[in-house]
């Protein structure tokens, strides 16, 4: 491990660390329930009142997102502080940001039923609503607020990044891929592979950003003076342009913790080499313009966007994919690994890494998207994703963390539990989003026939198994936190 | 004073002229969308003497975190200023009009050397930020096409049955087609969900191609008065007739 930083240092940036990931999980363990609450209406278990059921779906996509973000904005900061020195000011600044933002989020939602849900698809907030108008206002600054924070981090890391580094070339590993030679032989390393999680998210993440930022001023223009009208098109071209590389985004930060988690477990370290370094490259690209396959059923917009938006989404995608699970794989094989929870769910969060990133290459295919893209399909994608990828990776880091420091064991019993309740909860809840959209109807027939409650239950009761096995993880990872340190290895 | 930034003090004069004088010769009385374009040239020109301005930095170590707050939140602040219908406002005060201008100047100044200050390379990281915004507020930010929504918001829309001036227009027809028809009745109208369309003007006249938009049975949606004008039907109807 690098250690460009004294201990002092790298407790700050711990301390940075948990703070947001503690406030992360929170958030997420807050959504978990209201998205269990949103599948158990679907399954009839009881009655929500429609409004009520896109206010809290509209709370949960905002709120999961922005809590995988800081959780993973969190694990970012404090490896990149492990490289150069970053001011821990600034990440409270960007914290508070997001912790305002959410709570204004809330607020617009609990209180006011704001329910244009997270993607606020202009004019939805402000056309035929069913609640004040306050609470659009209250919506439009807190993901104001959020994306506010979330500029404030890409700049301070890319800044960072840039110095550490020597500019662009040096931390996008430019001349270590194209000069390869020259390279190795003047003795220099390239940057490892988490500063590329960092350096992509920052980038990446800018370019959002200002997406992101352009069209929420104008949508909070529009609230404060509605003569102001705003391009659908143009809005909806912003809205998924930050949207769905700030969704895409949390993944790529929670990659870091194979790439750093993974070898503590094994004992073998993750090295850059060319091939991930091009890999990156590719999602650096194209993360940004496969938002067009959000786009498919806009026939205003010229055609070839839509084949751009079909190749960038499996450029994006698929080389990261295979390139770090290889290496990931590669790392496990044969190294002797003990399973422990922290190693577990980094292993699993690969499967579902690579099942969730191909249900939805299969999804961005224009065929298939035809038939088979609707409300079911979709969150079965994503969800997969997301749930099994992104929080697992997030949940890996946390305990290979726990357990280094208190080098404290998780009996088998409770691994299995967790295991069982996790991804056998995790499995059907996932298969029945996946079977009911199989069976369901394109979402742009007029008459959507409901595909009943039967996956809906089957569902429901997944996430509940979902939330046991959860609740048994968090427990453990209270008890292990607990424990004294054992010694410092990180 | 070094040549570059020489350099810098040229370009932001010539920006500022170019901030205070058109106001003032009454020349900046533009359409929203080649306005927030000329705020975009404006813009560029400050960003681009803010980094010049700041001087190549050989630093090892980033700079004062005020420096990154600032050209951060310097690009959001000028975005509001563009606020598209405060223009009227300032166009009828052509001081309160310069003194907008001056103040996307310095703002976009401020986000090209703020940036610099903090990190090389931060300075156009914000200072482009901050262009692309304001340059692409042409497509959008207060300009919207003519069509569904922007006509069910506006208190102009033809009341329902009365009849509409002019000749019918089938080519604005075609793209309110592909906005709210083409889902259902395929791009081409040659049908999906909903029945082709082609040759429909054998099957229903203009006239009742109108009514049937205005009135039609489900599950065929009911787009008018909600999401279609009067006038739109009649140019939807008008493009309808032609396949
Ligand atoms: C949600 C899908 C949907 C949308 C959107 C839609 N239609 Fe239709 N349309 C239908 C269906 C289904 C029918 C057949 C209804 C029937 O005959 O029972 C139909 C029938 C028609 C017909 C009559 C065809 C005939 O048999 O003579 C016309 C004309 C028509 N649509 C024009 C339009 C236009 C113009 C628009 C856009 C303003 C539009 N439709 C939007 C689904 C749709
Ligand atoms: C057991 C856990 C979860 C349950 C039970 C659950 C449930 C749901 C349900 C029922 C929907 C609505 C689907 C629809 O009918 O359109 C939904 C949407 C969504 N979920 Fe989840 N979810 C869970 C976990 C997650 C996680 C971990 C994330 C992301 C980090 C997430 C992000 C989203 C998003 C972004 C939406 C779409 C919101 C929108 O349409 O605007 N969910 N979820």
């Amino acid at each position: 491990m690098s250690t460009a930083i004294d201990d002092a240092g790298d407790r700050r940036g711990k301390r940075v660390m948990w703070t947001y990931i503690v406030c992360g999980l929170s958030i997420f363990t807050l959504m978990l329930l209201v998205g269990i609450l949103l599948r158990g209406s679907q399954a009839a278990w009881f009655a929500l009142d429609a409004g009520v059921f896109y206010s809290l779906l509209s709370l949960h996509g905002v709120g999961m997102l922005t809590a995988l973000t800081i959780s993973g904005l969190g694990t970012l900061w404090y490896l990149v502080n492990r490289e150069t020195p970053l001011n821990e000011g600034v990440a409270y600044v960007a914290f508070s940001l997001f912790v305002g933002g959410v709570a204004a989020v809330i607020v617009s939602v609990v209180v006011g039923h704001y329910g244009a849900l997270w993607t606020m698809l202009y004019p939805l907030p402000f056309v035929g609503t069913y609640w004040p108008s306050w609470a659009t206002g209250a919506w439009l600054i807190g993901t104001l607020l959020v994306m506010v924070g979330f500029t404030i981090w890409c700049a301070q890391i890319l800044g960072a990044l840039v110095v550490r580094f020597g500019g662009l070339n040096g931390m996008l590993g430019i001349d270590y891929v194209l000069r390869n030679r020259a390279f190795v032989q003047s003795g220099k390393e390239p940057p490892a592979p988490e500063m590329f999680a960092a350096a992509i998210t920052a980038i990446d993440g800018f370019i959002a950003a200002t997406a992101g930022l352009l069209v929420g001023i104008a949508l909070l223009v529009h609230w404060l003076d509605p003569t102001v009208a705003l391009d659908p098109l143009w809005a909806k071209n912003l809205t998924y342009m930050f949207g769905h590389t700030f969704a895409n985004l949390t993944m790529y930060m929670a990659v870091a913790g194979i790439y750093v988690g993974l070898p503590l477990c094994t004992k073998r370290s993750y090295h850059t080499s060319v091939q991930l370094t091009v890999a990156w490259w590719a999602t650096l690209t194209f993360v940004i313009i496969a938002y067009f396959h959000h786009l498919y059923m806009d026939f205003a917009q010229a055609q070839s966007v839509q084949y751009i938006g079909e190749i960038a989404s499996y450029l994006a995608a698929i080389p990261v994919v295979v390139v770090t699970v290889y290496g990931g794989v590669l790392l496990v094989h044969r190294s002797g690994m003990r399973w422990t929870l922290g190693s577990m769910f980094l292993f699993a969060g690969m499967i579902g890494w690579v099942v969730g990133g191909f249900a939805a290459v299969l999804d961005a295919t224009i065929p298939v998207n035809v038939d088979l893209h609707n409300t079911l399909w979709v969150p079965g994608h994503f969800h997969t994703y997301l749930l099994e990828g992104v929080v697992l990776f997030t949940l890996g880091w946390v305990f290979v963390n726990l357990e280094a420091r208190s080098g404290g064991q998780t009996s088998a019993l409770v691994r299995w539990l967790v295991g069982v309740g996790m991804f056998g909860g995790g499995a059907l809840f996932l298969l029945s989003f996946y079977l009911a959209g199989a069976a369901g109807v394109p979402r742009r027939y007029a008459v959507e026939p409901a595909p009943g409650p039967f996956f809906a239950n089957i569902a429901t009761i997944g996430a509940l198994v979902l939330l046991a096995g959860f609740i048994l993880a968090a427990s453990e990872a209270l008890r292990l936190a607990r424990l004294k340190p054992a010694h410092v290895p990180l | 004073m070094n040549s570059r930034r020489t350099t810098a003090a040229v370009i932001l004069a010539v920006t500022v002229a170019g901030a205070v004088l058109p106001p003032l010769l009454g020349a900046a009385d533009l359409p929203t969308a080649q306005h927030h374009l000329a705020h975009s040239a404006l813009i560029a020109g400050a960003v681009f003497a803010g980094v010049l301005f700041a001087l190549p930095s050989r630093d090892t170590q980033v700079g004062h975190y005020g420096w990154l707050l600032t050209a951060t939140l310097a690009p959001i602040a000028a975005m509001l200023l563009m606020w598209p219908s405060k223009y009227t406002w300032f166009e009828v005060h052509p001081a309160g009009h310069v003194v907008e201008h001056l103040g996307l100047v310095g703002l976009g100044f401020l986000s090209g050397y703020a940036g610099q200050r903090y990190a090389a390379g931060i300075g156009w990281a914000s200072g482009l930020s901050l262009f692309a915004m304001a340059f692409a507020s042409a497509w959008g930010f207060g300009v919207a096409p003519p069509g569904a929504i922007a006509a069910s918001v506006s208190p102009h829309a033809t009341k329902a049955g009365s009849a509409v001036a002019g000749p019918p227009d089938p080519v604005r027809g075609k793209t309110l087609f592909a906005q709210n028809c083409a889902a259902c009745h395929g791009s081409n109208g040659g049908g999906g969900q909903g029945p082709s369309l082609l040759h429909e003007r054998e099957r229903k006249s203009f006239t009742l191609a109108q009514q049937w938009i205005i009135d039609p049975a489900p599950p065929m949606p009911k787009l008018y008065p909600a999401s279609l004008s009067r006038t739109d039907v009649r140019d939807v109807a008008a493009y309808v007739e032609q396949l």
